[in-house]
């Protein structure tokens, strides 16, 4: 039985000889902020020191700043990925008034860097029109991203799209084959086409067989591209002027066979464009920074206007679209003014995609949006 | 690996042959029917850094049943040949810290470093053919040794990431999250790069107890991994390590 007693031993060995922990190879800033009292007068809102749960695709760290000409050197600190460190110093006064400053993260093991920028901002005035003609591809070369010019020069990423989700999914995908991509065919020049995708074998084993192409003001984070769709989807950008109306054109063509979630076929369903915009109060009674999702951005407790078109019939030919906004719940002007407020805008080629209902081949076109704002319409009534 | 190969094929075939040249008495084979219960591991020859820890091991109800014929070459010495059928699985969960591991399904693959939970699903049936030197170390004990050879009749290697992330191809690339329940982990099947022949080898004991029966117990240790060698997609080559515990019946 002495073998017995040796097989025991062997299965107790290969099971208990856990080696030492490897060091960590990560080496990313999960969380970025400038503290100090002093310091809070230079930001609009306490919420804007401190940039939380940065994307692991985000390199550019932007903090929104009330006047960069009287901005003083800044003290950044980081909570970086176990065991990394940053150069510059975690902390260090930094002068940030000619623009950005480089960080490098070097991981534990000390094998792997990352490079992030890290910007002090004047607010801008939100653009008002969007003409989708500023597009490029993102950093890793897979797929395009659009983004607006402000008015200081500086590219402004307010744009985003389920492209990076659909990356992980499609990683052979060709960038003209996202949801989400450029066409020379616009209204004027470019226009942003938006295409229902099947997501292929790994979408359908993770129950999201299909993608909708989709365009928003916001920002995406795939770190639950596979597990919590809604919640990669962070709706709108700090807003300062109160919307009226959004208008622009669409052409509209649906896919031909509607499925649900588990691929199977609806019949007599058509698919249906969504085109909507909100603007919400982006902190609640304690003062915590709100952000809302795929699953609540139509409805949060903290929107006071919602613009939606009821139907968007499907056409070949450009048609203009018209959504006001309604609410009742009045606007805390000085809040406004404090970027208190954020606006989501959001397009998509399948109304249901967001729970993976829609068809293959759906076409949302648009272009030439144009947001009206309580002050412009004032004049052009005054006109 | 191709050395031990070849030269477990030449010790087979210099076992096969050997008495094959001398008058073979079959009056003298021994025939032995056996029924075991397998236990063990697939698993890497050492436990790379970035397996943090084993969660869960269920013993599954693994077994082995066949027989033997051996053949006496002197008073000590035997050769013996058997078939067998038996099963040899495992599952297992384990936790992992920037482990590279490619998840593929149909055209689309997967490729990272995963940190959180796998869970690991082996099951292997074959049919499998032992040839042994025994010797006689007393009256009741013997000692046995020498390589086998195993034809897969079906096979699954297959498993789920879950409750961790995966930072996709290197430790700076896109954090995809996975969840912990079904339709938010990930879920692979390497069970058609496997090996339909595996080669290996054993050494045994035997102890006759009463009259005709016995208790033995063996260790089979793979020297081919499960995987093709041309399969790279999980880290490490994985071994079948198993040992039989079992009974022995001697028919002649």
């Amino acid at each position: 039985m002495k073998y017995f007693y040796y097989i025991v031993t062997l299965t107790m060995i290969l099971t208990s000889c856990i080696k030492d922990e490897p060091q960590n190879t990560e080496c990313d800033i999960l969380e970025a902020w400038v503290e100090g009292d002093h310091l809070a007068q230079h930001f609009f809102q306490n919420t804007d020191m401190r940039i939380r749960e940065v994307s692991s695709g985000t390199d550019l760290l932007t903090f929104t700043i009330r006047n960069h000409a009287s901005l003083p050197a800044m003290p950044v600190y980081f909570k970086l990925s176990s065991g990394a460190v940053v150069s510059p110093a975690n902390g260090s006064e930094q002068d940030f008034s000619n623009g950005p400053v480089t960080y490098i993260v070097t991981s534990e093991d000390g094998q792997w860097h990352r490079t992030y920028q890290v910007d002090f901002r004047e607010a801008s005035l939100p653009s008002s029109s969007y003409d989708f003609e500023d597009f490029e591809l993102s950093s890793n070369g897979n797929y395009y991203v659009w983004y607006d010019t402000g008015n200081d020069g500086a590219i402004d990423r307010i744009w985003a799209s389920g492209n990076e989700g659909f990356m992980i999914a499609n990683p052979n995908a060709d960038a003209k084959d996202y949801p989400t991509v450029p066409d020379e065919n616009g209204f004027d020049g470019y226009c942003v086409r938006l295409t229902t995708r099947a997501t292929g074998s790994w979408g359908k084993a993770f129950k999201k067989p299909i993608a909708a192409g989709n365009l928003f003001l916001g920002a995406f984070d795939s770190k639950y591209a596979l597990t919590n769709t809604l919640k990669t989807t962070q709706m709108g950008i700090p807003y300062t002027k109160e919307p009226v109306k959004v208008t622009g054109y669409y052409k509209y063509s649906p896919g031909e066979v509607f499925t649900d979630k588990d691929s199977r076929e609806v019949p007599d369903r058509i698919d249906e464009p969504s085109i909507y915009s909100v603007l919400y109060l982006n902190h609640d009674e304690q003062g915590n920074e709100v952000m809302l999702h795929g699953d609540d951005v139509l409805t949060s407790p903290y929107i006071v206007r919602t613009a939606q078109e009821e139907a968007l019939p499907a056409t070949s030919d450009w048609q203009p679209f018209e959504l006001t906004f309604k609410g009742t719940i009045p606007i805390d002007a000085d809040l406004l003014a404090n970027r208190g407020y954020s606006l989501a805008l959001v397009f998509s080629s399948s109304k249901t995609g967001d729970t993976f209902e829609g068809a293959v081949g759906s076409t949302l076109y648009i272009d030439k949006v144009k947001i009206t704002f309580q002050t412009e319409q004032t004049t052009e009534n005054a006109q | 690996m191709r050395h031990i190969q070849i030269s477990l094929i030449l010790f087979c075939l210099a076992l096969l042959t050997g008495p094959a040249t001398a008058q073979i008495d079959f009056d003298n084979i021994q025939l032995k029917a056996r029924v075991g219960y397998n236990i063990g591991a697939t698993a890497p020859l050492g436990i790379p850094a970035s397996i943090r820890g084993i969660e869960s091991f269920k013993l599954i109800p693994d077994f082995r049943v066949g027989f033997d014929a051996m053949y006496p070459l002197s008073e000590k010495f035997g050769i013996a040949a058997g078939l067998f059928f038996e099963t040899k699985g495992m599952d297992g969960e384990v936790t992992t810290k920037g482990y590279h591991m490619k998840v593929k399904m149909d055209d689309a693959e997967m490729e990272g470093l995963y940190t959180g939970h796998v869970r690991q699903k082996v099951q292997q049936r074959m049919l499998t053919i032992p040839l042994q030197l025994s010797y006689r170390i007393s009256e009741k004990v013997e000692l046995t040794g020498g390589p086998y050879l195993s034809l897969l009749l079906a096979k699954e290697f297959s498993g789920y990431a879950f409750d961790g992330y995966l930072r996709k191809d290197d430790p700076t690339g896109a954090k995809v999250v996975m969840g912990n329940q079904e339709g938010e982990w990930a879920t692979y099947d390497f069970s058609d790069e496997m090996r339909t022949c595996q080669l290996g080898a054993t050494v045994g004991v035997n102890w006759d107890l009463f009259r005709r029966l016995g208790l033995s117990a063996d260790l089979s240790w793979g020297l081919t991994g499960i995987h093709r060698s041309d399969f790279k997609t999980v880290e490490q080559t994985l071994y079948p390590i198993y040992g039989t515990i079992g009974i022995f019946y001697r028919i002649k």
